[in-house]
């Protein structure tokens, strides 16, 4: 069972901690001419934290982050970041932000230190030379120093990315909000987002949106996931991983599948079943309440009534896209 | 690391100005530093004081060729501004550019008064200033008038007054609508409705108290009367003021509008 079914689980997950939470939000919600674009949403970003937001398209993500941002007004509820409200301080929030879109577009004419020089302007009236080695700092943290005077007109995407985080990143703000800072980009582009958030965790709160759940469990302390404008679980990285290691097992089959799967499925122990079928063979993922007897019941359960040959058959350790694809699933199928 | 711990001198402005130093430092770079600067100069010249020396060395009278001077002035300055106040604020809210500085440090009536700043000057410059000055110099060298200089500033002030009235007004239709046609549309019927016969004599006979209350009359021979900037320029008193000060008023309320219609605007 994953916390999006049962309501306690969602805050027994919250993270506790002495800090005042970063981003605090109660019943924040958005409508869209008439449609429900984010349903009353509590959540919490914890001080230094690497926060991954996750969902499926339409989710919400980016409505919850234009809504802290001021780029819109809640239709309902509350927020603050930095105890700051989120619609009538937004100014005092934005002086301690920084903000990635999710397709980042910027003033085509200007060079990348242009593009940050006018940045920083809107954070610091100088010294010059100041704001001149910020700028360059800030370029080299993202290794475009040596693009640094080429009209962004001509960059990749994976250049604009990272233009995207220096721009996000020359006011060293207190908080960091990403909205899909690697779609786009390549494996490489991508390990290169992630080690400029690993490099700059020590110093900020990091809460970015993304798809890409690997690089969640990689660099995040805690995850919030919403489905449908509706927040489904959210805590630590590990507690969601834990949760969700409900053991699961592979198998794979040639023959009579049906009446495998229907042994299978008898089982009071088999608490899910997900088949695949792949050049003549059957292959499910069995999500069981007890390993043991799993492990010791699948294999002659499968080969119990003859005309089955098992091609394959192991343990199968969950990751966060397991955990993730099973919360949204059984969250769609609660409505 | 965080902003406070370096030795960068955080910004000060607080407020509505909040971010409008930074962002009007950038909107007059767009003018010096792409081509819109040179381009709207060169275009201005070759409309304004190509199309006057033409008409000059035609034999044209000087005191025609003057009012169509005037009237060229009054159908082209509204396209260009028009076609600024679309680019730079529909263009921004649809390229995504806005939201992205709106995510700064800025006020959103300070992302519009440095759009109206910066334009409000580099029209001043490029459709005014620059060919004022040379069609001075044609009508006193070619055309052999005498022109009284004051006379001929406040008349290019009519004109700048002019320019400003559609600048604002397609602003504002730019934060009122999402699409380019309304704006292009509804700037340019207004614009062109004062000049075209077809359209002003029925207004003339059906809705007389238009001419004071729209800037037609400001630099085009709305209703027989001349152009007010045509009185201005040759040292004669003005046969009224209405049109001024109504258009004055005009600009000031599109610019309330804009912002106030620009504060509710969600990316």
């Amino acid at each position: 069972m994953y916390p999006t079914l049962e309501p306690h689980l969602k805050t027994s997950l919250v993270v506790n901690d002495c800090a005042p939470p970063v981003i605090e939000t109660h019943d924040l919600a958005k409508t869209y001419m008439g449609i429900q674009a984010l349903q009353p949403l509590d959540l919490q970003v914890q001080q230094n934290s690497i926060c991954g937001f996750l969902g499926p398209n339409g989710a919400g993500k980016t409505t919850t982050i234009k809504l802290l941002l001021g780029l819109a007004k809640p239709s309902g509820g509350r927020a603050w970041v930095f105890g700051k409200d989120i619609v009538y301080e937004s100014d005092e929030i934005r002086r301690r932000v920084g903000f990635l879109s999710q397709d980042p577009r910027y003033y085509d004419y200007m060079t990348a230190r242009q593009t940050l020089r006018f940045t920083a302007g809107f954070f610091y009236e100088g010294p010059k030379a100041e704001i001149e080695s910020r700028v360059s700092e800030t370029l080299k943290l993202v290794g475009l120093a040596d693009k640094a005077d080429r009209p962004i007109k001509g960059f990749s995407g994976g250049e604009r990315q990272r233009l995207g985080i220096a721009q996000a990143q020359v006011n060293y703000p207190d908080l960091l909000i990403l909205d899909e800072p690697a779609a786009s980009l390549d494996p490489i582009g991508r390990r290169d987002v992630l080690e400029v958030l690993t490099r700059l965790r020590k110093h900020t709160t990091i809460f970015y949106s993304t798809h890409i759940l690997d690089d969640v469990q990689r660099v995040s302390d805690t995850v919030i996931i919403l489905n449908r404008g509706a927040l489904v679980a959210q805590g630590p990285i590990e507690e969601l991983l834990a949760w969700g290691q409900a053991v699961s097992f592979t198998l794979t089959v040639k023959g009579d599948s049906a009446s495998v799967e229907a042994r299978l499925r008898s089982q009071p122990w088999v608490t899910g079943i997900e088949m695949t079928s792949k050049n003549g063979r059957v292959s499910w993922q069995i999500r069981v309440s007890d390993p043991d007897l799993a492990e010791a019941q699948l294999v002659p359960l499968a080969l119990a009534g003859g005309g089955v040959t098992v091609c394959e058959f192991g343990r199968r350790a969950q990751n966060l896209e397991d955990v993730f694809m099973n919360i949204v699933k059984e969250s769609n199928h609660e409505r | 690391m965080n902003a406070n711990s370096v030795s960068l001198i955080p910004s000060r402005e607080r407020g509505w100005r909040m971010g409008l130093a930074n962002m009007l430092t950038k909107e007059m770079g767009t003018w010096l530093r792409t081509r819109r600067g040179w381009s709207q100069c060169l275009i201005a010249l070759l409309l304004l004081n190509g199309s006057l020396a033409l008409n000059l060395k035609s034999g044209q009278r000087v005191d025609q060729a003057g009012l169509t001077f005037l009237t060229i002035a009054a159908l082209g300055v509204p396209i260009a501004a028009i076609s600024l106040a679309q680019e730079s604020i529909l263009g921004e809210k649809h390229s995504g550019t806005a939201a992205w500085v709106l995510s700064k440090p800025l006020r959103r009536p300070a992302f519009i008064l440095a759009k109206l700043m910066a334009h409000g000057l580099g029209l001043l410059i490029a459709w005014v200033v620059l060919p004022g000055g040379i069609a001075y110099l044609q009508f006193i060298v070619e055309g052999g008038m005498q022109l009284s200089r004051i006379g001929f500033v406040k008349a290019m002030g009519l004109n700048y007054l002019n320019l400003f009235f559609y600048l604002t007004l397609s602003m504002m239709l730019a934060t009122l609508f999402n699409g380019r046609g309304p704006v292009l549309g509804i700037a340019l019927l207004v614009a062109w409705s004062g000049p075209m016969q077809f359209i002003a004599q029925p207004m003339q006979k059906y809705a007389p108290w238009l001419d004071s209350i729209m800037p037609w009359r400001l630099m085009i021979d709305f209703g027989r009367s001349g152009p007010l900037a045509g009185y201005l320029a040759l040292g004669t008193p003005l046969p009224t003021v209405v049109p001024i000060i109504v258009t004055i008023l005009w600009c000031v309320l599109f610019i309330v509008v804009t912002i106030w219609r620009f504060r509710q605007e969600e990316f």
